[in-house]
């Protein structure tokens, strides 16, 4: 018989949140940041200082959100294509509140956060209901979205207020705001995956919707929630990124789709769903960021920086293929 | 007699303009277990969905406790008091043992977050009363097949339920497993659980059952208490027809003339070196165990895996063989696994069936576009394949279709030698007994042709001389006298044999039922 107190704790601690269980693709992704770490050192003289640390916290903030909503996505057994769009979108509807008082920017938080929640449901409802593969109507709903915010204003415009930039640029001994706040989220995220109903059951849908909707698994609600969750948190990215440039870009999102599937992946989530988590994710943001970085200061060119990221995405695939066979 | 708790009345049910069911009257009482029994296909897997919620009935309906109920998800016949074991697994291999269990009644706090630690508790005091020994908190994927089928029982009996319906749960248990699951059944009848048991295995039905209903094409063709049963009584309800009509007679003419040879031929699986004859028109039977090294030994002849060793066809040797150079040379081979290698499922019927032989009959330039179906028109008649139209994809085709159409795709590359690994699984005994006809058939007509089978009814049946495989050993030649379902259990499932799986044991006793 299995011996109750002894397993509890240790299995506790094992289990502790699925989300965040360390395997051994995580070890390689810390290996790999320890790695370019020294390489920047020995390449450039600005890499390791804290100044510079800092500064790729704050640069990191907005793909941590993104790669956050595409890996509840992923889990869940679907994928979201729609932020390129959707960002664009939303930087422009906050900027265009042209808030510059306490109370028109609590409105146009709440606006652009509904708005973001609400499209990101229709992305959820469409595949849920109708059936549609998430690639196709996020996709769709990114082609449509840009074609929105570029009517809107085909230039970068509005404004937002000046404190709020303030408070987007603000730091806390030197830590910005926006990465104590990214950490926050994740810490949130992972708790909720391991304590919530909702999480649980997008591991369930993502491992094997046929078998979660037998077990009384309500599907499509669950699948309509966390694309309105992703739209919710492209909402939270896009006022970030209004706050740091000052205006709304309807091109801020562009690339978002692709970049912020590359830490999900790299990070050891399952794409077709079930497997994985934010702790991978996360510790992938941070080495994909470091990298950046560490080649920026060596001026090496960004055309090397995206075959190495090309070359990183087909090494960390081929990790868990080979891994899943055995 | 006490009222029915569930009960199927005047039901029927169609997926487009096939009708799955027909007028379907069925009941299960309180403290009572009833076997429902079918051949594949014949629709026992259909009316438990109706009876679940799964899906709705097209016309008819369903009684819960006298009153009629229309039960639009799983989770309100759950809720109601049905429990089911489907015979897909549902459980999930990415959550926990508990997880699972309890997953959409998972113990909540005052917050509404998963309490844990209660979790772990409920799972443990519920796996303790079945006697099921698991860790609540391993991960469902990390068990062996027969505990994930544990995981499902015990999450099926985690509600109070009134009705527990079991969809072949014993397929994947041990004997040891199956007599445990039998205990609980009883213990919970015993309480007044009404259970409905759907098995294949007629000897777990007279063990465990009380009552039975026979299912045929959709409509139910007997029903009684078990007491008025024996085995021939529900075969020919369920068949429709005697055992003794599904095998043809064995070879007419025997001939010592030999087609396939193997010498010393060794790999991995079966370390062994195994030496073999093939006769001209012999159907040779290759029994043993899952795991024996049959499939491998196989794959091997197919040059589909690597061996050592020589194969020689019609004294030819064979080296460095492939797939394509041994279809070439005239040995086909038909897949165990009909959906994973056999089958393109989105394609065409008619271009399935032309996929190993497709420029056959075309002119040098070009494929003319009528010709899949031209050609494919042939095997429909030829096997008696029942199919609408030949521009299907093939997975709209039943388990025996679609193996008839394999075959035809194989003959179509005129083999002198064909292997078969598991030719009828899946398959409804009705074109069971057309398969075997067929390959008796073509036998006479001087094909040679290997069977590997884990049904050792269809061994016996079916073949001239039989091989026993034991741990990768070829261990037996039984000749055609020497062959009977003892002798080749026996000496498959040898008590010196040091590791012997008993799950392979229950499915090759479980035989053609």
């Amino acid at each position: 018989m299995i011996n109750t107190n002894q397993q509890s704790s240790s299995a506790w601690l094992g289990n502790l949140a699925r989300a965040v269980r360390f395997e051994t693709m995580h070890w390689v992704i810390i290996g790999l940041i320890f790695a370019v770490f020294a390489l920047g050192s020995f390449g450039s003289e600005r890499f390791a200082t804290l100044t510079n640390i800092f500064n790729v916290q704050d640069q990191l903030v907005a793909l941590a959100i993104i790669a956050l909503a595409q890996t509840l996505v992923i889990l869940s057994g679907g994928i979201d294509l729609s932020f390129a769009g959707l960002l664009g979108l939303l930087c422009v509807f906050f900027a265009g509140f042209n808030a510059q008082d306490g109370e028109t920017l609590a409105l146009a938080f709440a606006a652009t956060l509904a708005l973001g929640a609400f499209l990101g449901a229709i992305n959820g409802a469409i595949t849920a209901f109708i059936g549609v593969h998430p690639f196709i109507v996020t996709l769709g709903t990114s082609t449509i979205l840009t074609g929105l915010a570029l009517l809107h204003s085909s230039q970068p415009g509005g404004s937002v207020a000046l404190f709020f930039e303030d408070v987007a640029y603000a730091r806390l001994g030197g830590v910005p705001y926006g990465f104590i706040f990214v950490v926050l989220l994740y810490i949130f995220t992972a708790f909720m995956l391991w304590r919530s109903n909702f999480g649980i059951r997008l591991y369930a849908i993502g491992n094997n919707e046929a078998a979660a909707k037998v077990s009384g698994v309500p599907v499509k609600q669950t699948k309509v929630l966390v694309y309105m969750l992703s739209g919710l948190l492209a909402s939270l990215a896009a006022i970030y990124m209004v706050g740091r440039f000052g205006v709304g870009d309807p091109r801020a999102g562009v690339g978002f789709d692709l970049r912020s599937i590359t830490p999900v992946i790299v990070g050891g989530t399952l794409l077709a769903g079930g497997f994985g988590g934010v702790l991978g994710t996360a510790l992938a943001v941070i080495l994909l960021s470091l990298l950046a970085n560490a080649l920026n200061l060596m001026n090496v060119s960004s055309f090397y920086q995206w075959i190495i990221e090309g070359v990183i995405i087909i090494c960390a695939v081929s990790v868990l293929v080979g891994r899943s066979k055995k | 007699m006490s009222t029915a708790i569930l009960a199927a009345r005047n039901l029927s049910k169609s997926f487009g303009p096939n009708q799955v069911l027909s007028d379907i009257e069925f009941e299960v009482h309180p403290g009572t277990a009833v076997a429902l029994c079918g051949e594949n296909g014949a629709g026992k897997s259909t009316l438990i969905k109706l009876m679940t919620g799964v899906y709705q009935p097209s016309s008819g309906h369903i009684e819960f406790c006298e009153k009629t109920v229309n039960w639009r998800t799983p989770s309100e016949g759950i809720r109601a008091g049905v429990a089911v074991v489907h015979q897909e697994f549902s459980t999930l291999s990415a959550l926990s043992v508990a997880e699972n269990i309890f997953l959409e009644a998972l113990p909540r706090n005052w917050l509404g977050l998963i309490d844990r630690k209660k979790l772990r508790e409920n799972t443990l005091a519920l796996l303790t009363s079945l006697e099921i020994q698991l860790d609540p908190d391993q991960i469902v994927g990390e068990l062996s097949v027969a505990q994930a089928q544990m995981v499902e029982i015990a999450k099926a009996l985690r509600t109070s339920a009134k009705v527990l319906i079991l969809d072949e749960p014993s397929a994947v248990l041990s004997q040891q497993e199956t007599a445990h699951l039998f205990k609980i059944i009883n213990s919970l009848r015993s309480k007044g659980l009404a259970v409905v048991y759907v098995s294949h295995r007629l000897d777990e039905i007279f063990e465990i059952c009380t009552d039975i209903a026979v299912i045929k094409d959709g409509v139910v063709t007997s029903a009684g208490a078990i007491k008025e049963y024996d085995h021939q009584k529900i075969i020919s309800a369920m068949v429709g027809r005697e055992l003794g009509d599904i095998f043809p007679d064995k070879a007419k003419y025997p001939t010592d003339e030999v087609v396939l040879e193997l010498k010393q031929l060794r790999n991995s699986s079966f370390d062994h070196a195994i030496d073999l004859t093939l006769g001209r028109g012999e159907i040779l039977g290759i029994a043993g165990l899952v795991g024996s090294g049959r499939t491998e030994l196989a794959q091997s002849i197919y040059g589909a895996k690597a061996a050592s060793g020589k194969v020689f066809l019609e004294g030819v040797e064979l080296a460095k063989r492939t797939p394509s150079k041994c279809l070439a040379a005239g040995i086909a081979m038909l897949t165990e696994g009909r959906k994973t290698d056999g089958l393109f499922g989105n394609s065409s019927v008619a271009h399935n069936y032309i996929s190993s032989t497709i420029c056959k009959g075309a002119n040098s330039l070009s494929i003319a576009p009528e010709l899949a179906a031209k050609r494919s028109a042939k095997v429909v008649a030829q096997f008696n394949v029942v199919v609408d139209d030949l521009g299907l994809p093939i997975s709209h085709l039943s388990g025996g279709n679609q193996q008839k159409i394999l075959l035809g795709r194989l003959l179509e590359n005129q083999p002198k030698v064909l292997i078969l690994d598991e030719p009828t699984r899946g398959v409804d005994v009705g074109a069971k007994a057309e398969i075997y006809r067929h390959l008796r058939e073509l036998a006479d007509q001087g094909l040679s042709i290997l069977v590997i089978s884990s049904e050792l009814i269809e061994v016996v049946g079916l073949c001239d001389r039989v091989c026993v495989m034991r741990d990768g050993e070829m261990v037996a030649t039984l000749a055609a006298d020497q062959i009977s379902e003892d002798r080749i259990m026996s000496i498959a499932a040898s008590e010196d044999a040091p590791q012997v799986d008993e799950t392979a044991v229950l499915q090759l006793a479980g035989g053609i039922a």
